[in-house]
This record gives structure tokens, sequence and C-alpha cells, in this order.
């Protein structure tokens, strides 16, 4: 039986419990992106915030605290088996226990590292590499990861820019996190266009633009050390780039 | 802001460039401050990479160029007819504030050339502290660079406000630096360096009585020196550096490759390429020291005094000692493996972690992505080596120059 679930954590958390207290599940998918099959059932399973409660309190019991932050990531990475990464993981974790995340590279274990790790190493890009632009005294930036990540940018900006209000918003998925009188939220759905800057906001971009191409040294130019770091798809909302 | 402060920001941006050290790492601070902006994230951000490869973390900028001295390597040396500049407080303060709100930076790197006297030039550095610290109540990263000669007095009361600071120790020698730097005095270099020390010392302990003291550059120091400008070797380099971490308490020593911009008879030519491989070795001979508990002797012998610029420290140490190797992996010490040449620190944590639930295998260590292309010369697994060569260093040099001609070609591109 292929369970499927409405794209939250807690929806996809409800599955695993059903996998457990019901009948076994041979996949876990988002119903929004399902594609029925002939030879295949399915069952959409409804979110339940209680029974996610039990199956993520025995994963931190049960596995380790390390390990439900790699699940967590792991849901957010961009990887198309990332359900059935966790659902395997657990499967396997439940019976290891707690010595279960030494095994980096069993075959259980190691998807899900990878796309942990992909994660963070994309979420601590974007804490450089987000771009803010001065729009009508409330600091404005947009973005398109290849993770779900608006979610991990949050408690850094919001501790950063405590006393400004600040909207992040990821492009890709049209959803936003605004944040205003020291609290965030994110709104999905949304459509930002049309943004009207302020009026020095060229200026300081401008500054910035001079300032980023003449401290590099001629004589040491390296631009394929410089893709590396600063793949072509992330440029398009630098401003340095532009 | 209007057009001057364009001209100054490229003038006085073109003039710290040279200065290697971008690092905003060592703080970890949340923003407490009521109305206050900014915090400090200990393992340090990077925010854009210049077309040089290098990260930029910080606004790094000189407050002015227009200097009293005239050390022949410095483009800002006062017989040298460059255009001067200088910022005033509170536009490095809006500068540093604008850019950060938008994310540009981490903070700022603060250093000048020696205008009227040291005391005068690095008060003007700590109005620009006070600014922001008070002023904008900003509590993101600053780096400041102390200007030798400077009082004590001076140095204290900046030192509370800055997360780092740094004192460039120039040259590797004294001789090197009575060459090229007369007006420089080696005392007025150390001095500072060591009041740094106690003070950090100083206030570490006192915070274990007062919780409220505030720590003095709780980042730590740093300095630098430039490489190839004048004839000193490798050894006395990182003796040089190893006496600094040891003494100091530094947390980095940078090397800058001399990027020959002015011509004089102690200098090397003008058409010099820098020596960029040559700067490379020697951080990672920086690096071994650092994380690795090498120590800089173990690099050298009687007769090679430089870096072999063909194989990474790592590797060479490994061929003069291969008697050590090869380490087997289940059994070896995390200080053993570190020694394996293309293992880091990663791969051996992650070696003994999981090696509490099993026995590793080859195969285990490829999934870890540890790189055996150079380690499987220096190791086995089980019992079992898998170099397919026998163990000499004549023989793995061999094959491993074959692996780094593809490397080498990379590096001699950009050449």
């Amino acid at each position: 039986m292929d369970y499927l679930y409405d794209g939250t954590f807690e929806g996809f958390l409800t599955c695993i419990y059903y996998h457990y207290k019901a009948e076994k599940a041979s996949g876990i998918y988002d119903a929004s992106y399902y594609q029925q099959s002939m030879l295949k059932a399915c069952k959409v399973i409804e979110t339940d915030i209680e029974k996610a409660r039990i199956v993520s309190d025995a994963i931190i019991r049960k596995i380790s605290r390390e390990a439900y932050v790699d699940i967590y990531y792991c849901y957010l990475s961009n990887n198309e088996q990332r359900e059935n990464i966790i659902l395997e993981f657990l499967i396997f974790a439940f019976r290891y226990g707690r010595k279960t995340m030494n095994f980096y590279t069993h075959e259980k274990v190691l998807p899900l590292n990878e796309a942990s790790l992909k994660v963070s190493r994309e979420v601590h890009k974007f804490l450089g590499i987000l771009r803010f632009s001065e729009a009508g005294g409330v600091l404005f930036s947009k973005f398109s990861p290849d993770n779900d990540i608006l979610i991990l940018l949050a408690d850094h900006f919001a501790d950063r820019y405590k006393f400004e209000r600040f909207i992040i918003y990821d492009e890709k998925r049209k959803k936003a996190l605004v944040y205003t009188d020291e609290l965030w939220e994110i709104k999905e759905n949304i459509n930002i266009e049309n943004i009207e800057y302020s009026e020095n906001e060229k200026l300081i971009q401008d500054l910035w633009k001079q300032y980023f191409t003449d401290l590099a040294i001629k004589e040491r130019t390296n631009l394929n050390l410089q893709f590396q770091f600063v793949p072509a798809r992330y440029r398009k909302n630098m401003a340095e780039f532009k | 802001m209007n057009d001057n402060v364009f001209k100054k920001l490229k003038i006085l941006s073109d003039a710290a460039k040279y200065d290697v050290s971008c690092v905003s790492s060592g703080v970890e601070r949340k923003n407490n401050t009521v109305g206050g902006i900014g915090n400090a994230s200990s393992a340090g951000i990077c925010h854009t990479w210049a077309a040089d490869g290098r990260c930029i973390s910080l606004l790094k900028i000189l407050l002015t160029n227009d200097c009293i001295y005239d050390c022949s390597y410095c483009l800002n040396r006062v017989t040298n007819p460059v255009e001067r500049a200088t910022f005033t407080p509170e536009e490095v303060a809006e500068l540093t504030i604008q850019f950060y709100r938008r994310n540009y930076i981490e903070g700022l790197f603060l250093s000048s050339a020696v205008e009227k006297s040291p005391d005068n030039t690095m008060e003007n550095i700590y109005r620009v502290l006070e600014l922001l610290r008070y002023k904008y109540n900003f509590w993101g990263y600053v780096h400041v660079k102390v200007i030798p000669g400077a009082s004590p007095e001076i140095i204290q009361k900046t030192g509370m406000l800055a997360d780092r600071m740094s004192v460039n120790i120039e040259l590797p020698t004294r001789e090197s630096l009575r060459m090229l730097a007369p007006q420089k005095k080696i005392e007025s270099i150390i001095n500072p360096m060591s009041l740094i020390n106690n003070e950090i010392t100083r206030t570490i302990e006192d915070k274990s009585h007062f919780t409220s003291t505030p720590r003095f550059v709780p980042g730590g120091q740093s300095t630098q020196m430039i490489i190839g400008a004048t004839p000193d070797s490798d050894k006395t380099i990182l003796g040089l550096s190893q006496n600094l971490y040891e003494r100091f308490n530094m947390k980095r020593v940078f090397f800058s490759a001399y990027v020959p911009v002015i011509s004089s008879p102690n200098l090397p030519a003008i058409s010099t390429m820098p020596p960029l491989l040559r700067e490379h070795r020697l951080y990672q001979a920086d690096w071994l020291m650092r994380f690795y508990y090498f120590h800089s002797d173990e690099l050298f012998t009687e007769i090679e005094q430089n870096l072999d610029l063909e194989f990474d420290p790592k590797i060479m140490y490994a061929l003069r000692n291969i008697d050590k190797f090869p380490i087997e992996i289940n059994k070896a010490s995390y200080e053993e493996l570190l020694r394996i040449p293309g293992l880091g620190v990663t791969s051996a944590r992650r070696i003994i972690r999981e090696r509490k639930n099993a026995e590793l295998s080859y195969d285990s260590l490829k999934k870890m992505k540890t790189v055996l292309k150079r380690a499987k010369y220096f190791i086995t697994v089980k019992g079992r080596y898998y170099g397919n060569v026998k163990i000499e260093p004549e023989i793995i040099k061999r094959e491993l120059k074959q692996q780094e001609i593809q490397k080498q070609l990379s590096i001699f591109d950009v050449l």
C-alpha cells in the first residue's frame, strides 16, 4: 500500500505511524505529485498532529536527536526519493537503536546523511549569499534554493535583523518568510512582483558592485574557482553579479 | 553618501586588497541589545567570492592611505606618487551598516596607513569602533589592525570593542624587515602582540569571577607576512609561525604571495610572478600544524629547507618516513589517522565513529568520500594493502605523479 500525504512534515510522520500501527507502507508520496498506477493500491492519509508527535518522540528517544534533525533536513531536500529514504532508514534504525548514526556508510543510513548534508550546506551558503534590498523601510530578499530551506534561515536573520522588518521570498516555491515585530511566519502560495525599491538602493548596490570588482587581485584571477563557490544558478539574485 | 564616497572607496579598498585575512570566525554572539543590529557566528560566514576566487566576508578597507612611512614593498609609501584619500569615521560606519543590512558582509575589517602618528591613527580607528558599537548599536564582526607604535592605552580600549585584532609581522626575519621596512622596529610589532595576548588571558580569567566582564578581542589575534619578497626559506617562515602560535596564541598566521608592484633594487623584478603555489604549500603546512598535530621541524630535513612544490607537505612527510606506514585503518589512533595523506579531520572522525559498530572495509572508506587516491598507498584495511605497488618512496612518487599531472595543469593554467 502506497501512503499519500499532504506535503507537510506532520503529514509524513502520520504515514510512518500508520506504517507501524496499520498496514506496512510500500512507499510514501506527496499526494500532489503522485502518479496513480493500475497495479498499486494507495491511500490518502489525513494529517494527525498527535500521531505525528508520537512518531517524532519515538525517533528522538529510540534513535537520537541527531537522527531526527537529519530526517527533517532530508524531508526538506529536493531528493525525489526523500520520503522513501527516510522510511527505509527508520525501518533499519528502529531495529538498531541508539547506535544507528555511527553507521555513516550503511546503505540505509548513507542516503539520509547525504541528503541532509546537502541541505545544511545550502543553508550555510545562503546565510552568506542571500541579498536584501530596501523597499520602503522593509528589507526584501528573493532567492531560488535547490532545497526547501526557507524555514531554516528564519532564526539566523530574525536575530541578525531583530529590529528590522524583512521578507525572504522563495520564488521557486512561491512562499515567503515574513518578519515583523520580532516574530516571523511563513506564507504559502503568494506572488511578490513589481517591488518599488527605496531611492538610495541603487547607490548602495553600485558601491557594493564597485567594491566587489576592485577587491579581486588581477594577477590572481581564477574564474573557475569563483564558479565552484558561487554556481551560476545562484547568481541572478546577487547584486554584484547583475 | 555621494560621489566622493565612490572615489574614496575605490582608493581605500584597492589599497587594502592585498591584506589576506577576511575571516569572520571565532565569535558566537546573539543580538542582545535593544535596537541593536547584528550578531556573530563562530564558524564564520562567506558572503561572496571575488574573481580571484577569494572569499569576501568583511568590508575590508583602509581608513586612509596617507602614510608617513617609506616601506619599499608598499604601494602607499610616502615617496610613491599615488592618489590619497581619507574616510571620516562616520562614512565608514554608515557604509558598514548599509552593506550589513543587505547581507553583503559579516562586518568590517579596518586597517590604515600611518597618518601623522601611530597614536593619532589608532585613535581614529577607535572612533570608528565607538561609533559602530554605541551610536549604531552594531554587533556584527569587527577586525581592526593595530598600528605598530600606538600606545598601550589606545590598543587596550580598542580591543574591548573589537572582535579580532592583528599586528602584521610583515616579513619573516629581522634582516628582511631592516632591509625593506627600515622605519619599523621589530619591538613595535612584538610588544602589541604580547599586550593583546596578556589582555585576552586577563579578561578570560576575570570572566570566571565576574560574568559581566567584557572579553578583550574574543576572536583572538592574527598576523600576516609577505612571502617571496625576500630570500627567507619555508623552514624559517614556518618556524616563525610555530613560534607565534605558541607564544602569542595566534588564531591564524596568514601568508601573502608578494605581487611585485614596485621596482626597487631590494625587491624581485616587476615581471616576477607571485609565488602562488608556494603560498598554497605554506597554507597546507600551516594547516598541518594547527589541526594535524605536526611540528614545523617535521616537515624539513637538514638539506631540504623548503617545501616541495610538486607534492603536498603531508605526502612529503609520509614518503620521508615510509617506515611508519602503512597504517591500519581499524586500529590507528586519531592522531595516526591524521598523518595519512588524503585523510582529513572529517574522515578521521567518521572512521573512529563508524568502527565502534563494526570493522571498516575498503568499500566503506570509499563511500565516506575519503580521498583514497592518495591514501591507498599508506594504509591497510583489515590487514590488506590496496596500493598495488611496493611500499617504496620512489615507486609511490611515480604513481602519484601520474595522478598529479591533471591537477597541476589546472593550477598552472591559472598562472
